[in-house]
């Protein structure tokens, strides 16, 4: 019995220790970087180089990074690219998600085909469908341009948005719809008036989730922008230069740009959980 | 106010029947009860009054307008729904005052006006002191009273209430179904209620259906349904205990009929009761068999011969109530259950012990074999 006892706790410990030396693994696989690009961007470059680890902790903190970024490049117009095609992209998924999603949940829009197909969209890699874009775009002179570039976004994001929001949908029942019906309102009142506030959690949920995309996708804004429409991650990449690395400069862009979305995960994360949840299992 | 009448209206979900080709007319004023069992099809009967069902074959109408194609905000009905259906966004107050803010009823009310509706609604049926709260807030019992308000707050042709008290608590159930028949005499409404109590149809009606499996076994008075079951079924519905129900077969010698239950027992029937008696039997391996039907305060016991006519059999169970006893007895395939008033009957009477028994003729049915009969 006792010996029992003993292996027990013992088994007890070692999953414990298990467990804390993965979760350990993975706070320093998520803070490693984050503090690298803090540290990095508060540092010289002499401090940078540094071979001793003491000189990689402790170091004079300098401002030079950001003055740098300010004044040699148009760090904060790239900025506003991004928040300009992340929000406008974000407004028009949603004009195009809402009644969709609304219309699967409740009509079962296309007999469920429809909606698979909206989702499919979404399960080939994106590159695939950068060189026809690419071309077409060529063609309708929409190459370096603010609203290409926010359309390509919504492409992407119209169809995880669907899906998201489609769960909420679900979840409204339809005997709150009837009885708005017999209370003496017509289809678009009740939308705007009953089912419309009841889903906003999830509204909130997903805008943050395509705001986030939006505001962190380099590829299609590396390939689709030359001078007028670049981000800010396009702008951070050009850091990796051919000659030399300006890690400095890169580490203070980045330590700008990643705060929005850090604070809106922090602040929605409740929200994003029950979202995820909700889309993914009643979906 | 309208008269709401049906014409051979068929429901089907699929390839199951709701509804199997009815047709009554409920007229204007009218409190209208539909009794039966869960399944019944009378929760469907109220959907499609209110639009939100499509009806499968057949026509309503609104006094002689079809109403088929008309979506439910214009047909001007309100409905009060068995799972509540508040909106949770909105407080007490707000949900009430939905329907009066609707544009389609024009009633374009002030602030003041809305106020002294709701709140006069409120009152009326006890939740004046909930308007702020919100429905995850409240007990069931109150959801249930808020979404009758919101069904009464307004004048529309007819009231459809979907079991509006079924779940408040016995004291508040009587209270509120005593303000139900206020409200009704007061204003006059057209009202079709749907219950599974047939206390509440008996109390609140002036005239009631009774449904079973989309189908209509009986449509009268009150008084009718009681006093009158025109098939087994509605006996059985109304009452508690619920009818007694005796399967039989009629057996003639000496020019008089007398009823038989297997080897139990055996009496004579009155000349009307064999009139009524032979109508409903029906014949079966050479017998005329016959359901009979006795009310529980119909059937004497006694510890000594009452008549000619009486019999005897063993008591199974014996229950003392506060007003009545109840006396059970075995039969073949059912429970006869005999209610006597305190003081009016050998109401002392213990299990296992033989004591006779007495129908009165006067209070006795005859029923075809409509539906199985268990001891269950």
């Amino acid at each position: 019995m006792r010996e029992g006892e003993k292996l027990k706790k013992q088994g007890v410990t070692f999953k414990r220790v298990i467990f804390w030396v993965i979760t350990i693994l993975v706070m320093i696989g998520i803070l490693g970087p984050l503090l690298w690009i803090y540290l990095t961007a508060f540092k010289s470059s002499a401090d940078i180089f540094a071979g001793s680890l003491n000189r990689q902790l402790i170091f004079t903190p300098t401002l030079e990074n950001f003055k740098r970024l300010f004044v040699q490049f148009p760090f904060f117009k790239t900025l506003g690219n991004t928040l300009i095609m992340s929000l406008g992209s974000t407004v028009l998924v949603m004009i195009v998600a809402l009644p969709a999603a609304y219309s699967f949940a409740r009509w079962n829009t296309g007999g469920g085909h429809i909606l698979f197909n909206t989702i499919a969209s979404r399960m080939f890699p994106g590159v695939v469908a950068s060189i026809p874009f690419f071309i077409v775009f060529r063609h309708i002179d929409l190459l370096d341009k603010h609203i290409g570039i926010i359309l390509l976004y919504m492409y992407f994001n119209v169809s995880f948005a669907t899906f998201l929001l489609y769960g909420f949908f679900r979840d409204v029942p339809v005997e709150l719809e009837q009885a708005a019906m017999i209370d003496g309102y017509g289809r678009f009142n009740i939308f705007r008036k009953v089912v419309l506030p009841l889903v906003l959690p999830g509204i909130a949920t997903t805008s943050v989730f395509c705001i986030i995309w939006s505001w962190n996708e380099f590829l299609f804004a590396f390939l689709f922008s030359r001078k007028v429409a670049t981000t800010v991650t396009v702008l951070i990449s050009s850091f990796w230069g051919s000659i030399d690395v300006q890690y400095g400069t890169m580490a203070a862009g980045a330590a700008i740009s990643i705060l929005p979305t850090l604070i809106a995960a922090w602040f929605m994360q409740r929200y994003i959980v029950r979202g995820l949840t909700f889309g993914a299992v009643k979906g | 106010m309208v008269d709401v009448r049906f014409e051979n209206v068929r429901k089907l979900y699929g390839r199951k029947v709701a509804i199997d080709d009815i047709s009554f007319t409920c007229k204007e004023g009218e409190f209208y009860s539909i009794l039966g069992p869960t399944g019944a099809g009378k929760s469907t009967i109220l959907k499609m009054i209110a639009g939100i069902e499509p009806v499968t074959s057949g026509k309503i109408y609104f006094d002689d307008q079809v109403v088929n194609n008309w979506p439910p905000h214009e047909r001007d009905v309100s409905m009060a729904f068995e799972s509540y259906n508040l909106y949770s966004h909105f407080n007490v107050y707000d949900n009430i005052a939905f329907p009066l803010r609707a544009p389609k009823w024009k009633l374009n009310l002030t602030k003041e006006e809305e106020n002294k509706k709701v709140t006069e609604i409120a009152d009326f049926l006890g939740i004046g002191k909930l308007l702020d709260r919100k429905p995850q807030n409240l007990s069931g019992g109150q959801k249930q009273r808020v979404s009758l308000a919101r069904a009464l707050v307004r004048k529309p042709k007819v009231y459809l209430l979907d079991e509006p008290i079924a779940h408040l608590d016995a004291k508040l159930k009587f209270s509120t179904q005593t303000l139900l028949r206020e409200f009704a005499v007061n204003y006059g409404s057209t009202i079709i209620y749907v219950t599974h109590d047939y206390r509440e149809a008996l109390a609140l009606s002036d005239r009631m259906m009774v449904l079973r499996k989309g189908k209509i076994d009986q449509i009268g008075t009150p008084d009718d349904i009681y006093h009158n079951p025109q098939v087994d079924y509605v006996g059985m519905l109304v009452g508690e205990p619920p009818m007694n129900m005796v399967d039989g077969i009629l057996v003639s010698r000496n020019d008089k009929t007398f009823f038989k239950s297997g080897d139990l027992f055996e009496f004579e029937l009155s000349e009307d009761s064999a009139i009524k008696a032979q109508k409903h039997a029906k014949n079966e391996d050479n017998n005329l068999s016959v359901r009979l039907g006795i009310r529980s305060e119909y059937i004497k016991v006694s510890d000594q011969k009452i008549s000619d006519n009486s019999f005897q059999l063993p008591v199974y169970a014996v229950a003392h109530e506060a007003e009545s006893t109840v006396v059970t007895f075995e039969l073949d395939n059912s429970f006869l259950h005999s209610r006597i008033s305190r003081g009016k009957g050998y109401d002392s009477c213990r299990s296992s012990e033989k004591v006779w028994l007495e129908f009165d003729q006067e209070n006795i049915y005859f029923f075809e074999k409509n539906v199985e009969i268990s001891k269950a």
